[in-house]
């Protein structure tokens, strides 16, 4: 008797096993369009009603929690908030300046021709869902799907910034991987140095991005604003991000002795422990941003 | 655990139940620099209550769920998940632990190990990105976070699942109790000066 119980036990916990190493073998061996994504993506929008019933239901609590936390940082914050305001008014009235002179400019080079950020893309605004709960994964759910016409591989921003991009879509929700995520990477240009490297994050720490390629020769300055380089090369290569999203500010650079690149740490402008909305950059149709280029010249 | 019909309901209800709210409320609140995790708690309660095998199962699941929903590398969570309800079930079958505050060292060991066993199978699965530091301390407060929750959702795990479990957690626990004293002719109460019948 006590033999065959302990069969039986070793047994469970053998199939449980076995099954589990079968389906992670499973799922990283198969594409992205296998049985068991697709088994995913169903189980995704089965759950979703239920997930966005049970994010609008806990939402007080979970703000009231928010609200207890944020009172305990607030003071500290809110001085170093109003330094940044007077900084930022400083930097508008500055770069609205800058920005009239560089219109004209591109009027002179012919660069108006270029698709720029506002106008080649469309904001589609979706409410945060689901997000993982562990720190190696980095994704969240929004309740907006391929029905509102959003698509695998489009950008996805948040209060402050770039959060990530879209990486499966169903009918009614999309999953998105943000750039704190282990497997991102996205182009980007310090401004106004103009240095270009490539956004990675540190998994475990939200507030800490790393730039890195960027080279050793480049000078840059704490507070430097990160933005999207949006390359796009002569052989059809492109950027997944529109260029001028802003990504986040240098926080410090480590430049190792003998290293070709200096790795720049920064600090990204979004909370991505608080998204609550994010929006989904559309790109907008040919003859959108021919009507929108039509209203900018009258 | 009586394997019937109206177990794998309230065992698969409340796995569900667990999962959703854990990926849709908990995972939205932020203290101290990390959050709680109700998945590993509910695995655990259940080893606790029930053993190693409904232990196994619940964490299998569980764990398949929490992939699904997430979209993470389906089967990595099931697998830590499985080894540590297998683990508490064997520990509750060796050492009986009978204690009202048992949930507490259960429900951090349970965290514990799924943190780290997470982390060594995302390791295994190759994760490119630099690890910072602070996946230490966003470990150490969940589990602080979750021993805070412990109590709480193992009583609703147990008050759910006490219809079919093969023995009632409480009933254990009082007959784990010593004998109350005896008076001179074997009643008891009577030798007791301070207690009136």
């Amino acid at each position: 008797m006590y033999d065959k119980t302990v069969r039986r036990r070793r047994v469970a916990l053998a199939v449980f096993i076995g099954l589990s190493l079968l389906l992670l073998t499973t799922f990283f061996g198969e594409s992205g369009g296998g049985p068991l994504h697709a088994v995913q993506k169903g189980a995704q929008e089965a759950l979703s009603p239920l997930e966005e019933g049970a994010s609008r239901a806990g939402k007080p609590f979970s703000d009231l929690v928010g609200w207890t936390g944020d009172v305990l940082g607030a003071k500290g914050e809110n001085e170093e908030l109003e330094r940044e305001v007077e900084r930022q008014r400083k930097e508008l009235a500055r770069a609205q300046t800058d920005r009239n002179e560089a219109e004209q400019l591109r009027g002179i080079v012919g660069l108006n021709r270029q698709e720029g950020f506002p106008t080649s893309v469309e904001p589609l605004s979706a409410r945060v869902i689901a997000r993982s709960p562990t720190v190696w994964y980095s994704t969240i759910q929004i309740n907006k799907g391929s029905g509102d016409g959003v698509e695998v591989d489009q950008p996805v921003i948040a209060s402050g910034g770039l959060a990530g991009r879209v990486t499966s879509v169903t009918g009614g929700n999309a999953r998105v991987t943000l750039i704190t995520d282990a497997t991102s990477a996205v182009s980007a240009q310090i401004m106004p140095e103009g240095a270009t490297g490539v956004v990675k994050p540190e998994v475990g720490d939200p507030n800490d991005l790393l730039l890195d390629f960027v080279e050793r020769r480049s000078s840059l300055k704490r507070n430097a604003i990160v933005v999207t380089s949006g390359f796009k090369s002569t052989r059809n290569l492109e950027s997944l991000f529109p260029r001028g999203i802003p990504i986040g500010k240098v926080s410090r650079v480590d430049a190792g002795e003998i290293e070709l690149y200096q790795r720049v740490h920064v600090k990204p402008f979004v909370d991505f422990k608080r998204m609550d909305i994010v929006q989904v950059l559309i790109p907008r149709s040919e003859g959108q941003r021919a009507e929108l280029r039509g209203e900018a010249s009258r | 655990m009586i394997p019937n019909g109206s177990a794998f309901l309230r065992a698969g209800g409340l796995c569900l139940a667990f999962v959703i709210v854990q990926v849709s409320c908990i995972s939205q609140i932020n203290l101290l620099g990390g959050g709680a995790n109700i998945v590993p708690l509910y695995v655990a309660a259940v080893a606790l209550y029930a053993g190693s095998i409904p232990g196994a199962a619940a964490g299998f699941s569980a764990g398949l769920l929490l992939d699904l929903a997430v979209g993470g590398d389906v089967g990595a969570s099931s697998l830590v998940l499985t080894a540590v309800g297998y683990g508490l079930g064997r520990y509750r079958e060796v050492r009986d632990p009978a204690h009202s505050l048992a949930p507490l060292p259960v429900a951090a060991v349970a965290t514990l190990a799924y943190a780290l066993g997470f982390a060594a199978v995302s390791f295994m699965l190759s994760s490119e990105a630099d690890v910072s530091a602070l996946v230490l301390r966003d470990t150490v407060v969940t589990v602080i976070l979750n021993c805070l929750i412990a109590l709480p959702a193992f009583v609703l795990v147990r008050r759910v699942l006490r219809p079919v479990l093969v023995v009632d957690p409480l009933e254990r626990r009082r007959r784990r109790r010593g004998p109350r004293p005896t008076g001179p002719i074997g009643l008891r109460g009577i030798g007791d000066p301070g207690t009136q019948l």
